[in-house]
């Protein structure tokens, strides 16, 4: 049974800046017993991205992450999708986990559709059947026709939209981690986009789903999760958890 | 410690396990380096074929020493030092590169040091056309030996992949590794007999490449398909030289490599 189990996860971000990266600073600082009269040098940022979260999701699971830019919503869909490694804490998962941070991923521009198609396929860890059979989907999905032949470079930002979104989404996972509702190309195809979509995350077991879109966390969450700071500041069912939400952002 | 070494060894079988990943991503590394151009990779073989071409006639003078003898042997040794030092010096940026793929798949960081790794060895199956045109224009002949570039291959895609993982992570933290992994490198090209015969300098009782693990490894590319048998010493430098080097791997890669993504 799929499943999600964060505890007591913190992120440290470290932020270096050249000199912090320089290995010369690294070795002087030893060298020097630490004495270094560069004030410049001391401000090696940390950023706590997560600080001590708690979430176990578990098959059925519909939920919403909301809260200010900088909250640490992304970098929690991180961190369930194994991008990060917690700084402390543990994340448990079990199931096939899509991590739809950004459809692009691994596109080369260079490359036909069918080669793009093909290399995803590989990069999603199919087998060569599997990948042949993903082809013609992505092609009758995506109704690029004889474009796919071309390089990828040659297609219109619409088109090229069109078929990162088919790729990402033709295979089914267990697990889905979206960063805000994708929407794409003209009305037509919009709407197939999000029928695609839909009955995608229906299918899977567990959907989390990081948007400032309220509308959208009330429409396809049944709980949601209000972050800030770091820190998970309230999590239960939508309606109430919104209402909070909103009426908060609305307070002077 | 122990949770390290479990962590390295884990990230290493995984990345190899994956090997339709990395081969898929080194072959299109190859392919879009040469797309749009009319003899497609086939560019490596040529700009290869000129300067062994090129350097074997003027040096086989400078150094006085026979063409026939000197060609053939710097053919096999540019196209065997076209794998060491682009896996040494490429795999600085492997990481760095990959930042994309990593912000937005979870792959064994091990996967990008196979990757580059396998580039070069690709690479260098367009460029091992040259040998056998040249062994045939100066009458060289291959014996038995040849059975040991098996041997060599082993030895040195398995110290690039201990090199290349390591540069690959600590270039990641440190940014002014690779500019001085490159000058390196330079420098040994010079001091490692690819332009010149070791031969030449042992005349002189200079024992400098004994100790040159590149020397080494060049050697036990080098010698089969010259048709002889390397050295008990450069296949056993080799062969120590990869034990160590992954038991110093394991527990770093173990330690590090997951924090790869803060840093890239």
């Amino acid at each position: 049974m799929p499943s999600v189990i964060v505890k007591d996860v913190c992120v440290d971000l470290p932020i270096y800046n050249s000199r912090g990266r320089s290995f010369k600073s690294t070795i002087l600082a030893h060298t020097v017993g630490g004495r270094v009269a560069d004030d410049r040098d001391r401000s090696l940022l940390i950023i706590r991205a997560l600080n001590h979260v708690n979430l176990e999701l578990k098959h059925g699971d519909r939920v919403a992450i909301i809260g200010a830019n900088g909250a640490g919503k992304t970098t929690l869909l991180r961190i369930m999708g194994r991008i990060y490694p917690p700084t402390s804490g543990t994340v448990e998962s079990v199931g096939r986990i899509a991590c739809l941070t950004d459809l692009n991923v691994g596109m080369d521009v260079e490359a036909t559709g069918y080669e793009n198609i093909k290399m995803r396929g590989v990069l999603l860890g199919l087998t060569r059947q599997e990948i042949a059979a993903l082809v013609p989907d992505v092609a009758e999905f995506t109704e690029l026709g004889e474009y796919l032949k071309l390089p990828i470079r040659c297609y219109s930002q619409g088109m090229m939209l069109r078929l990162a979104f088919g790729i990402s989404t033709a295979i089914q996972p267990d697990i889905i981690l979206l960063d805000e509702i994708i929407s794409v190309g003209d009305q037509a195809f919009a709407e197939r986009a999000r029928q695609r979509l839909n009955s995608l995350i229906e299918a899977a077991s567990i959907l989390v789903l990081a948007t400032h879109d309220l509308y959208m966390a009330r429409e396809l969450c049944l709980s949601t999760v209000w972050m800030s700071h770091g820190r998970v500041i309230d999590y239960g069912q939508s309606d109430k958890i919104l209402e909070r939400y909103a009426a908060s952002s609305q307070a002077p | 410690m122990v949770r390290d070494i479990y962590a390295g060894v884990a990230d290493i079988y995984d990345g190899l396990r994956k090997w339709r990943m990395w081969w898929m991503l080194a072959w299109n590394d190859v392919r879009r380096r040469y797309r749009r151009s009319v003899l497609g990779q086939f560019w490596l073989t040529m700009s290869m074929a000129v300067t062994i071409g090129g350097l074997g006639f003027v040096y086989s003078h400078l150094f006085g020493v026979d063409v026939s003898t000197y060609l053939p042997y710097i053919a096999v040794t540019f196209v065997t030092w076209a794998i060491i030092s682009p896996v040494i010096v490429d795999s600085c940026n492997a990481l760095i590169e990959s930042d994309h793929l990593l912000r937005h798949i979870s792959l064994p960081r091990s996967l990008f040091a196979y990757r580059v790794l396998a580039r070069n060895l690709i690479i260098a199956g367009h460029n091992v056309l040259i040998i056998p045109i040249v062994f045939i224009i100066f009458h060289v002949g291959m014996n038995a030996n040849i059975l040991w570039l098996s041997v060599g291959l082993a030895l040195v895609s398995i110290n690039g992949f201990w090199i290349g993982y390591f540069l690959s992570i600590v270039c990641a933290r440190f940014r002014d590794i690779p500019q001085i992994v490159a000058s390196i490198m330079q420098v040994v090209f010079f001091v490692t007999p690819v332009m010149f015969l070791p031969s030449q300098l042992a005349k002189r009782g200079i024992s400098v490449v004994k100790w040159n693990p590149f020397a080494n490894l060049l050697e036990v590319v080098r010698d089969p398909i010259l048709g002889a048998v390397p050295s008990a010493w450069a296949l056993g430098s080799c062969a120590a030289m990869a034990f160590v080097g992954f038991l110093l791997l394991i527990p770093f890669a173990g330690r590090y490599a997951p924090r790869v993504i803060y840093w890239v």
